[in-house]
């Protein structure tokens, strides 16, 4: 199987998931004990009110013709409008989740700028401070809840040092750089913990590999050593960890989104899930769904690119 | 020489005295909300994140005094009565005009209230039941005929829902119903408060500007609002918003956790606000013989509800969950309410208790359920010093937890034997907490099934009766058979808290919690 075929088949295995997870979401929110009218009329409204506004949403149809209305406008690239809201839910996702990608890339890119120099420090230093240190500090990290670590950061960096903006966004790219930096880190230390311990294990089993004392044996400059054979060979659990873990940063995005007041699609499923906003539930799901799968493909060919036995496989 | 130097000090002393008294114009003011805005309209709204903040854009033709108890004049500058009370006459305030630069006119008002009293258009509706036909009579003045005589009314017409829109504008908007015509004038609405929306980034900040055309002066003959522009970031984590406070970004912050009251009041920078509301937290309790699944209910009895009352110490449930900043409630309605009228009775009294659940035949205490919203840390705490108090009395109280859609439609369905409730007036008049807490016919007497043929009487006379002392003698009986039938346990009053920096001045919410930045300046 050449590269291209490859990639086509995972995008092609996309479709049957993102279907179920279409059909699982859209009965889900309808399980759910409660309504969108009984979160969104509060508790004055008159039980006509609720059937008048149940009756105009359409919510009063069996679930199998709501399913089909919704398939239907899902393909003409309409996913309705927020209930609570009163927007199209395609303007609501278009609007915030660039705020939640951005996010989410930048905590991944620290995550990774922290775990795989130390990771490096601590696998040559084993078992010396710098290494116990090393591990110490993501030991802690890992077992501090998300909200925990990011209250903290906000006190210290941000009311009392003022260091850094109390939550927010910002206004432009570098404005999203420097409000989103402590939110990012807050998110990405989690990530960066598990990524530094799966990446200095492997450095630490490659380093015992005959390729790499053959290397050493040819005499080849240590870097070149560790750049080429052993970062590279280590990196292939890392990498899939990496993929794996991206989607638990989006999880992780609704907490830290909520803590550092950024406007992004994770309060937003919060609040939707809360007030039974199905058209946004359904929208936001779908869009999640599509990013990991997005994800997952990404890893798998770049998974393939660092072992190019796995084509061929 | 000496005199007149010194006569010159003191009058420049006396000039900076007035100088820094005079409200400063300009500035933006950053305000930390807890939760977005959802539909600013007025009528089709339903929560009070809208409607809290609706009247900083539209103007109702009367306007709440700033103690919520009477009305003042805003876009009528007078009204009048017949005298058989059905025909209400207002004249208009004169040169009024929206944020776009057009004149307010009768036919404007006359659609605004007829969009209002339409049943078919949402919540509200109900409070100008009263209102028969809408007419404009020469060039300024609207003619409300009423079906009944409504001692209610002036105060509905201060209320949100009965804000002035423009009737060009607002019908020039795409859609066939008037709700879609809403949704989009909503979206940028004109009207003539003293703001205009900007922007408004759902979910994250809604930014507002001095509408020029404001009709409003201060005084000194000043134009109203003082400030230049007013944001409000969205901020639903209390921590943060706090933090964001603290450093400066925020020059004031809502909902303040009342646990973290004292230490912001500490904070010399802060000017911690406790404004007097209409909050009553009260225990919703189902007072029908059988409850939804079949099983008999202790509630139904009388004897017993009362002798919760007694079995619960408010004053326990004020420090624990206000940490002390509430005050025991003395009727259903707050006492920012008017025409309340305090009751006595139901000290925290066990043997009191005892005596009343052995004569109802309770004496060896019975199985109780309350439905709390599932981490909600006020409710948890009311709920477990319930569940404590009340075990000395061989009940035993189980504590269920739901999310809040899920609480609600369980409430909607009758489904509950106790439920902690929370309600804030939306009119200064007693007419709305009365109809939702005591009369059955709207939601069964806040779903509880609680139905008193007397008291619906006299609550009916009330609606009718202009007169306002009589009216005060039928809500005193009204408040005495309320409270001695005791339909729910009653709890506390608790204030709004609202935290500011020194310098934010003229700023008010009002006991219907209004957030009022018309008169509000920066100091700095």
């Amino acid at each position: 199987m050449n590269r291209w075929s490859y990639v086509l088949l995972r995008v092609l295995q996309v479709i049957p998931t993102f279907f179920v997870v279409m059909v699982l979401v859209f009965v889900i929110a309808r399980l759910l004990p409660g309504d969108p009218l009984t979160a969104v009329l509060g508790e004055r409204a008159t039980e006509a009110m609720v059937v008048r506004a149940k009756h105009d949403l359409g919510l009063d149809k069996p679930i199998a013709v709501q399913f089909l209305i919704f398939l239907e406008n899902f393909f003409r690239g309409n996913l309705g409008d927020s209930i609570n809201l009163k927007i199209p839910v395609t303007r609501l996702i278009l609007d915030r989740m660039p705020v939640t990608l951005f996010l989410t890339l930048y905590a991944a890119v620290l995550a990774a700028l922290l775990a795989i120099p130390l990771a490096f420090v601590a696998a040559l230093r084993k078992d010396t401070w710098a290494d116990n240190l090393i591990r110490g500090v993501f030991q802690l990290g890992l077992s501090m809840p998300v909200f925990y670590i990011g209250l903290q950061l906000l006190t210290l960096l941000g009311a009392r040092l003022r260091w850094f903006p109390v939550g927010g966004y910002g206004n432009n790219f570098g404005e999203h750089l420097y409000y989103l930096f402590l939110p990012a880190l807050t998110l990405g230390f989690n990530l960066a913990a598990i990524l530094m311990r799966n990446l200095r294990a492997a450095i630490l089993e490659v380093l015992q590999a005959e390729y790499v004392d053959f290397a050493r044996a040819k005499g080849l400059r240590p870097s070149l050593i560790l750049g080429k054979h052993v970062l590279r060979n280590a990196l292939i659990s890392t990498v899939t960890l990496f993929g794996l873990n991206i989607g638990g940063l989006i999880g992780g995005a609704v907490i830290t989104e909520t803590v550092f007041a950024i406007p992004g699609v994770g309060r937003l499923m919060v609040d939707s899930i809360f007030g039974r906003d199905y058209p946004v539930i359904q929208g936001l799901t779908l869009t999640f769904a599509l990013l990991v799968s997005l994800v997952f493909i990404l890893t798998d060919i770049l998974h393939a690119q660092l072992d190019p036995r796995l084509e061929t496989a | 020489m000496g005199k007149l130097v010194r006569f010159g000090l003191v009058l420049l002393a006396l000039v900076a005295c007035f100088a820094s008294a005079a409200p400063k114009r300009g500035g933006t003011m950053v305000y930390g909300r807890y939760a977005d805005s959802l539909f600013l309209d007025p009528v089709l709204n339903d929560a009070n994140v809208d409607i809290w903040i609706l009247l900083n854009i539209y103007d109702t033709l009367l306007a709440p005094t700033p103690d919520g108890k009477s009305v003042k004049p805003n876009l009528a500058t007078r009204y009048s009565l017949s005298r058989d009370g059905k025909t209400m006459t207002l004249v208009l305030r004169p040169g009024v005009k929206f944020s776009d630069g057009s004149p307010l006119t009768p036919q404007d008002v006359k659609f605004s209230l007829d969009r209002a009293k339409d049943p078919n258009n949402g919540a509200w509706n109900s409070l100008i039941a009263s209102i028969d036909t809408v007419n404009v009579s020469g060039s300024n003045s609207i003619v409300l005929n009423l079906k009944y005589p409504d001692p209610s009314l002036p105060a509905a017409l201060a209320t949100f829902n009965t804000a002035i829109l423009p009737q060009k504008q607002f019908m020039a908007m795409p859609g066939a119903k008037d709700e879609d015509k809403a949704k989009a004038f909503a979206e940028h609405p004109i009207g003539t408060g003293p703001f205009i929306l900007k922007e408004w980034k759902k979910g994250s900040s809604m930014t507002l500007v001095r509408n020029p055309y404001y009709w409003g002066k201060d005084e000194n003959g000043i134009q109203l609002p003082y400030l230049d522009e007013l944001r409000f970031e969205i901020i639903p984590d209390d921590n943060t918003r706090i933090l964001k406070l603290q450093s400066g970004e925020l020059d004031g912050a809502e909902f303040i956790p009342l646990a973290r009251v004292a230490e912001l009041k500490a904070n010399a920078n802060l000017n911690m606000a406790l404004f007097p509301s209409t909050e009553v937290d009260s225990v919703t309790m189902n007072n029908r013989p059988k409850l939804n699944d079949g099983t008999p209910n202790p509630l139904s009895n009388v004897l017993v509800r009362q002798a919760l009352n007694y079995a619960t110490d408010k004053e326990a449930i004020i420090k624990i969950v206000t940490f002390g900043l509430g005050k025991p409630s003395r009727s259903y309605m707050s006492s920012a309410t008017p025409l309340f009228a305090a009751q006595n009775g139901y000290p925290y009294n066990l043997d009191k208790a005892r005596q009343l659940l052995k004569q109802a035949g309770y004496d060896k205490g019975f199985d109780l359920s309350t439905m709390i919203v599932s981490g909600n840390a006020d409710q948890t705490a009311i709920a477990s010093a319930l569940q404590q108090m009340w075990t000395p009395l061989g009940i035993k109280l189980r504590i269920d937890q739901f999310d809040s859609a899920t609480n609600r439609s369980k409430y909607r369905a009758n489904d509950f034997q106790m439920r902690l409730s929370k309600w804030t007036d939306d009119i200064a008049d007693p007419s709305e907490i009365t109809s939702y807490f005591a009369i059955y016919k709207n939601v069964e007497s806040l779903h509880s099934g609680f139905q008193n043929t007397q008291l619906e009487n006299l609550f009916d006379q009330s609606q009718r009766e202009t007169a306002y002392v009589k009216r005060a003698v039928l809500y005193q009986q009204i408040q005495k058979i309320y409270w001695d039938q005791a339909p729910i346990i009653f709890l506390y009053e608790a204030p709004y808290p609202v935290a500011l920096q020194k310098y934010v001045k003229g700023f008010i919410q009002i006991p219907l919690g209004n957030n009022i930045f018309v008169n509000t300046y920066l100091e700095k």
